[in-house]
């Protein structure tokens, strides 16, 4: 596939851009850096976002009430419900954790316990 | 192909040629809209809570060739952990399991729109103390290893700091975003600490940050190499299945991109990148302060030459605050991803973190 950029192969499709490539294509990298590791484009990033925010802000905010709406006249729970349960399960869940943590220093005083028994049961009965 | 020969092409050729191509355009729309098998290391489930996973990886040696203390493998939150473990042949999962560690993997999950308050705080002092109990509970070792990468070795350092007294021996860290007092180095904080960038109206917009506004956010610091040099280079090397491999696997992690918590978000922007309050001794979570003297940990700080999404001189400054006896810098030549997950990661990077590690594993 590969094609110097002295000559020309009208089967290569991507050929003419790797000539260009191979001449321009560090030279473009090394700029675009600079560019976007500048002051001029982090304040233009910031306030072309900034502006996107603030302008589809309201219309999202209109599309969330007016869902919340009409999933409350058909008596279905809102996306505020479910994210409401979800959080009361993540809760349930650490409870489920702690108590998992109890079984399992439970586990570790007894196994501490029961080794030297058994140790001494061996020592008893050697056969 | 002679493309200086004189003579023209004849119709067979040209035909093949054109098929060839057509080919290649196949192979290239198949590897970049499917996905690899990656992840592939047998590994099983030990614990779970809300969307944060912990992984045992399946041991392959015998008990008595492993070593005493556990790893555990903390990844980023804003990337899935899979890089750790990319493919079969080429996985530092694998190649540490070859030597006889028995390691643990934690998956932060995707936050979902009920996790959008979730700040490093939770993730700090509520999952990881947690997990590190359970990790405790199976491996039946009272102290562990922990590797952190990226935001993970920014948790883990945090973690090390306020809990030195909880069985942590060694802390890795690769690629450690903690020092943000330069405020010109590095996209990232030039983008977000300019006045014009708000992330409360992000946050507030979307609650949490989209996976796309991260992965572009990550793209545009190298935007010719990620946007156009990469697909060029798959092009150029689709006959070769080594590079294709490697390729299609790469890209199916970068393409699996997850949400960041929202208060997270605000956190990372604020309280470290325009505050820098890690360093500065003023970070507060869930009451406490962190006190990186309070690190005692030996530490090992691997530092990527080539980052450009954590410049070196935002790992480097920790060596001088942490209370650490032993701790060690080490620079590998290459990027924030590619020291750990890139070709020559098997020989510049891996035996390093291994040996380092061998001999405090103990």
């Amino acid at each position: 596939m590969s094609q110097t950029s002295e000559t020309f192969d009208p089967f290569d499709p991507t050929g003419m851009f790797k000539a260009m490539r191979e001449a321009n294509l560090d030279a473009w990298s090394k700029s675009m850096i600079q560019l976007v590791n500048s002051e001029a484009y982090a304040q233009a990033s910031g306030a072309m976002l900034d502006t996107w925010l603030t302008n589809s802000g309201p219309l999202q905010k209109a599309m969330e009430a007016a869902m919340a709406q009409v999933l409350a006249n058909l008596q279905m729970p809102s996306r505020g419900d479910i994210i409401r349960l979800a959080e009361r399960l993540t809760n349930i869940e650490m409870k489920l954790d702690d108590l998992d943590a109890k079984l399992d220093e439970i586990q570790r005083t007894l196994g501490k316990a029961a080794r030297p028994k058994s140790k001494s049961s061996h020592a008893e009965n050697p056969g | 192909m002679n493309t200086t020969d004189a003579r023209s092409p004849d119709c067979a050729e040209v035909y093949a040629r054109l098929q060839k191509i057509s080919e290649n355009a196949k192979t290239f729309n198949r590897l970049v809209m499917t996905e690899a098998k990656i992840a592939q290391t047998p590994k099983e489930v030990v614990w779970t809570l809300n969307k944060a996973k912990l992984y045992h990886y399946v041991p392959v040696l015998p008990v008595e060739k492993q070593h005493k203390i556990p790893l555990l493998l903390v990844f980023a939150i804003m990337n899935r952990p899979h890089v750790l473990d990319l493919r079969p042949g080429h996985s530092f999962v694998e190649y540490m399991l070859r030597h006889g560690y028995d390691l643990y993997l934690l998956d932060w999950g995707a936050p979902g729109p009920e996790d959008s308050k979730l700040k490093f705080d939770d993730y700090t002092l509520e999952y990881l103390p947690r997990v590190v109990r359970k990790l405790k509970a199976v491996s039946g070792s009272d102290t562990f290893n922990m590797l952190g990468w990226c935001l993970g070795a920014l948790i883990s350092t945090m973690y090390a700091a306020l809990r030195s007294d909880d069985g942590l021996k060694s802390l890795l860290l690769l690629t450690a975003p903690l020092d943000f007092k330069d405020k010109t180095t590095g996209g990232f904080i030039r983008w977000t600490t300019s006045d014009t960038f708000k992330p409360d109206s992000i946050v507030d917009h979307f609650g949490n940050v989209p996976g796309e506004m991260i992965d572009y956010g990550a793209k545009a610091l190298k935007p010719v190499e990620n946007f156009i040099g990469s697909y060029l280079n798959l092009w150029d090397n689709i006959d070769n299945p080594r590079v294709v491999e490697a390729w299609h696997a790469m890209n199916t992690w970068v393409r699996d991109i997850i949400p960041m918590a929202g208060g997270v978000y605000r956190q990372l922007i604020q309280e470290f990148y325009k505050e820098n309050r890690l360093m500065e001794g003023t970070l507060v979570l869930r009451g406490e302060r962190v006190d990186l003297a309070r690190l005692k940990a030996s530490v090992l700080n691997v530092i990527a030459e080539a980052d450009h999404i954590t410049p070196p001189c935002q790992s480097e400054g920790i060596m001088d605050r942490i209370g650490s006896q032993d701790k060690t810098l080490l620079r590998v030549k290459g990027g924030h991803i590619g020291i750990m997950a890139g070709s020559g990661a098997e020989k510049s990077t891996w035996p390093h973190i291994e040996q380092w590690l061998a001999a405090r594993s103990h």
